[in-house]
């Protein structure tokens, strides 16, 4: 009997796992061919009525769109019932536009698993989706176009875009830089808000009252202001447990929060990027000579405690947590910090409060901080063999119509959707705290979901000049009128509204990446031993663990080992993109 | 061990040893079916994809598929001995997976017997089910942890500075990190062989120690003459299997501590060939280390299981 209970148990699990991959076989083959299906279809009434069936911005017959998908932090707070593949958002789209999102798969993306996913399929050759979304590092960008399976999109922007998309893309030629090869553009660019990655410098404003300081203008003024912080015991607990500056260099010395750049910008470089220079050349900004004074500045800051000790081994992330946790009190990084992570701040410190200032200038006048990069933030490619390949753009046209800058009265004035990313109360006023009425968010639990976090381009669409506009207005004190600018005055802090005023006034202070084209063939053989070599000598000597002096010898190896080459190629690519 | 004690009771010949296989085979093919679904797994995660090392010898681009891209030879084997880091990189691994390996060997070895001596069960049975539980936390969440228990303001070194002591930099100093690293990883890993060894233990024939105390043989005697000896071929196998690895320093453990202070010191092969292939999309250099890895493995694996058959009689084929 037992024996034949086990002759039996051992046979299903064999027909188990046999059935499993012959199943996983069949749903790998069976999508394709579904797909081509209805695209087929698709275009077989398309050529009967209409050129593609799209008419009065509508695919008379339904077509799908396919693509893949990452969950990010922001998107993937769903009501009850609701996902990824079957929401709000997908149900719109597919009534007004007739375009049925498919996702092909769809992974959570923590320690880069979108990436990561995108690179196995591209390196194992799997067919791509007709859309795919990246936002992220230049590099798998580069991947993806080198892939062949994505169509040059010039020819469909210049047909099928609206006023406001090619308007956004003019605010900055410099936005096809990137994705350009021959002449011909390979992306999407995915507008962002422009100056939106700028840095301002946030101080703990509790702490300048308390010790009667004034917020600092120059390195100088900072350095007594940082002093104060760290040993006139801001936090009032008795003992000297905090620091000035909440930074982490893990990443390198040109962060996109926790900067430690404006350092290197007050002597007159850029470390981590490639910068303009006097002759109109482009040169990297870590090897320039006036880095090496920014750093004997960094190893006094971390000798006298300005700033941590650990702060080599902190990421961006884990950099700002000094800060959130009540230890540092400046931090530097975009205007929209106060929406994230500075209200862990407000939890960890009751009564706490911080505010925007101008980055501060060099003792000797100079003033630098990395910005200025044209108002990308993503892209999607299209694949070469897609049916409907204008789709993609239709759909981002309907953002832009209906979402990016709704007018009074309009059907998206309020949000995307009633429960969602806003609710109405009984007088009629918008809200979108969750909090405090949680009976007009069903299905939701703590967190609005806005639907526009689920859109193939993250968040519905964006106009690159409004954001600013719109908080200098409103910093500027003037009253809301568009629903967007009631918006951002609804769901903005005033230090928000306030950081981007200060952005903008200090435009002028950026420093770009000059640098926008592929990886050079160089980079690619040598970028690790270089990023190795400067990382490595410039943690060093902020730690004190190497002399001063072995700067000169690092910039002489880090020319030798190839840095050389690839300052010609980087050059040789800037003169043919101007 | 059966065989050598059924040998001298049972005098046969080849018919019936035939015989007898093949009345054992009746009554343990069941068994042999229940193997089948694990080597069809290996099968297909294993040796199918060991097609892909293909890329090793070709200038793989994803756009051409392994079946498009250019071969160019021995190519990348020579980029990574000619790279100038590969050295320190190679070196770094071998340290410290070297001390990976033997402290791995000798702490459960010794915890094992100590763990054996204790006569009440469930004391135990707890304490091995407690050093165990590490092994099953991810370096993504140890790593955190760690990284902020060690810090400068971290539990470790507050504690330290309490005692009058000065702030050792665990993480932001090469030889630190070499330590840290390395009992870190015996920290996490040791539960696992501990209950190997256990295991032996569990086999040794309680009338050897009867024999041994009628001999006057106190504790320490009996542990030296039988436990010891009961011990070495498990840990031969142990030591033999771990050999295998040691270019292999751990990836998910220093990925997630290691920094830019430490990597003349703590940059290991597989760290390395993170950031060139896969960050610089070089796919087809991080497959030529990956199949020098392995084959450096493989190597050492045949060498030490020589070594373990000559010198302590043991075989696992």
């Amino acid at each position: 009997m037992k024996k034949w209970l086990s002759v039996l148990l051992t046979l299903s699990f064999a027909v188990t796992i046999a059935a499993c991959s012959g199943n996983n076989n069949g749903n790998n083959s069976a999508a394709p061919s579904n797909n081509a299906g209805s695209n087929g279809g698709a275009t077989a009434t398309a050529d009967a009525g209409g050129e593609e069936g799209f008419v009065n911005g509508k695919y008379t017959t339904p077509i799908t769109l396919t693509t893949v998908w990452g969950l990010n932090e922001n998107g993937s707070v769903f009501k009850e019932g609701e996902s990824i593949e079957d929401n709000v958002h997908t149900r719109l789209i597919k009534e007004r536009l007739g375009i049925e999102l498919k996702y092909n798969w769809v992974v959570t993306n923590t320690n880069d698993a979108y990436k990561t996913k995108l690179r196995l399929m591209l390196s194992s050759g799997e067919d791509m989706p007709d859309v795919v979304a990246y936002r992220g590092d230049l590099e798998t960008v580069n991947m993806l176009i080198d892939s062949g399976q994505f169509m040059p999109v010039g020819e469909l922007v210049d047909q099928y875009a609206n006023e406001t998309y090619k308007q956004g893309l003019e605010h900055d030629p410099a936005i096809w830089l990137p994705i350009t090869r021959d002449g011909e553009k390979m992306a999407l660019p995915i507008l962002d808000y422009a100056y939106n990655g700028d840095h301002v410098m946030w101080i703990r404003q509790d702490w300048l009252e308390k010790l009667g300081l004034q917020a600092p203008k120059t390195i100088g003024e900072l350095e007594a202001v940082m002093d104060a912080f760290v040993n006139k015991d801001p936090d009032g607990n008795g003992t000297a447990d905090t620091i000035g500056l909440a930074t982490g260099f893990k990443n390198g010395f040109n962060n996109w929060m926790t900067d430690i750049g404006f350092v290197f910008g007050a002597f007159g470089t850029m470390p981590g990027q490639w910068n303009l220079n006097a002759e109109g050349k482009l040169e990297h900004g870590s090897v320039n000579p006036a880095a090496k004074d920014a750093l004997a500045k960094l190893k006094e800051w971390m000798e006298k405690g300005y700033i941590s000790q650990d702060a080599a081994l902190f990421d961006e992330v884990a950099g700002s947590e000094l800060f959130t946790k009540g230890e540092a009190g400046i931090m530097f990084g975009p205007n929209w910090l106060p929406a994230w992570p500075f209200p862990d701040l407000k939890t960890n410190v009751p009564g706490a409060s911080f505010k925007a200032y101008p980055v501060p200038a060099g003792n000797d006048g100079k003033i630098g901080s990395a910005g200025g990069n044209p108002p990308s933030n993503g892209y999607l490619f299209i694949n070469k063999d897609a049916e409907h390949p204008e789709a993609v753009l239709h759909y981002y046209n309907w953002f832009f119509e209906n979402t990016a800058n709704p007018q009074p009265g309009s059907e998206f004035a309020n949000g995307f959707a009633e429960g969602y990313d806003y609710a109405l109360l009984e007088d009629g006023t918008l809200t979108a705290d969750i909090a405090k009425y949680p009976e007009l968010f069903p299905g939701l639990k703590d967190k609005t979901a806005p639907p526009l976090f689920y859109s193939l381009t993250y968040e519905g669409a964006r106009i690159p000049t409004l954001y600013a506009d719109t908080h200098v207005k409103l910093a500027g004190g003037a009253q809301p009128e568009t629903p967007y600018e009631k918006q951002e005055f609804n769901t903005r802090t005033k230090e928000n509204i306030d950081a981007m005023k200060v952005v903008v006034d200090q435009k002028d202070i950026r420093m770009k990446n000059y640098y926008m084209g592929p990886l050079t063939e160089t980079m690619q053989s040598k970028n690790e031993l270089l990023n190795k070599l400067l990382n490595e000598t410039y943690s060093k000597i902020v730690y004190g663990q190497q002399p001063l002096d072995s700067f000169d010898t690092m910039v002489d190896n880090w020319m030798k080992s190839g840095g050389e080459q690839i300052t010609q190629e980087v050059n040789e690519w800037y003169e043919k993109a101007q | 061990m059966e065989s050598a004690i059924n040998e001298p009771l049972q005098p046969h010949t080849k018919i019936k040893q035939a015989q007898r296989s093949k009345e054992k085979l009746s009554r343990t093919w069941p068994l042999h079916l229940m193997l089948l679904p694990a080597a069809i797994v290996t099968l297909i995660f294993a040796y199918v994809p060991m097609g892909g090392l293909v890329m090793a010898f070709q200038d793989f681009k994803p756009k051409d598929g392994i079946f498009g891209s250019e071969f160019i030879g021995l190519e990348h084997f020579r980029f990574m001995f000619e790279y100038p880091d590969s050295k320190e990189v190679i070196w770094n691994t071998l340290i410290i997976s070297g001390l990976k390996i033997i402290f791995g060997l000798i702490v459960p070895f010794v915890f094992a017997i100590l763990l054996n001596e204790i006569r009440k069960m469930l004391f135990k049975r707890v304490v091995q089910t407690l050093v165990y539980l590490p092994h099953f936390i991810s370096w993504v969440i140890l790593g955190a942890i760690l990284t902020d228990m060690l810090g400068s303001k971290g539990i470790v070194n507050t504690t330290l500075n309490a005692l009058g002591m000065e702030t050792i930099p665990w993480l932001a100093d090469g030889d630190w990190f070499r330590f840290t690293v390395v009992v870190s990883d015996i920290w996490q890993n040791f539960g696992f062989n501990t209950i190997v060894f256990l295991a032996a233990l569990a086999g040794v024939n309680p009338s050897l120690y009867e024999a041994a105390e009628v001999d006057g043989a106190n504790r320490w005697k009996q542990t030296v003459h039988i436990t010891v000896p009961a011990m070495i071929p498990i840990a031969v196998v142990v030591g033999t299997l771990s050999l295998g690895n040691i270019l292999n320093g751990g990836f998910d453990q220093i990925f997630n501590l290691y920094n830019s202070l430490v990597y003349d010191k703590g940059d290991i092969i597989d760290t390395f060939v993170y950031r060139t292939a896969i960050l610089n999309g070089q796919y087809s250099f991080g497959t030529a280390v990956g199949l020098f890895k392995s084959v450096i493995g493989l190597i050492l694996i045949v060498f030490a299981y020589r070594l373990a058959y000559k010198y302590a009689g043991y075989r696992i084929f």
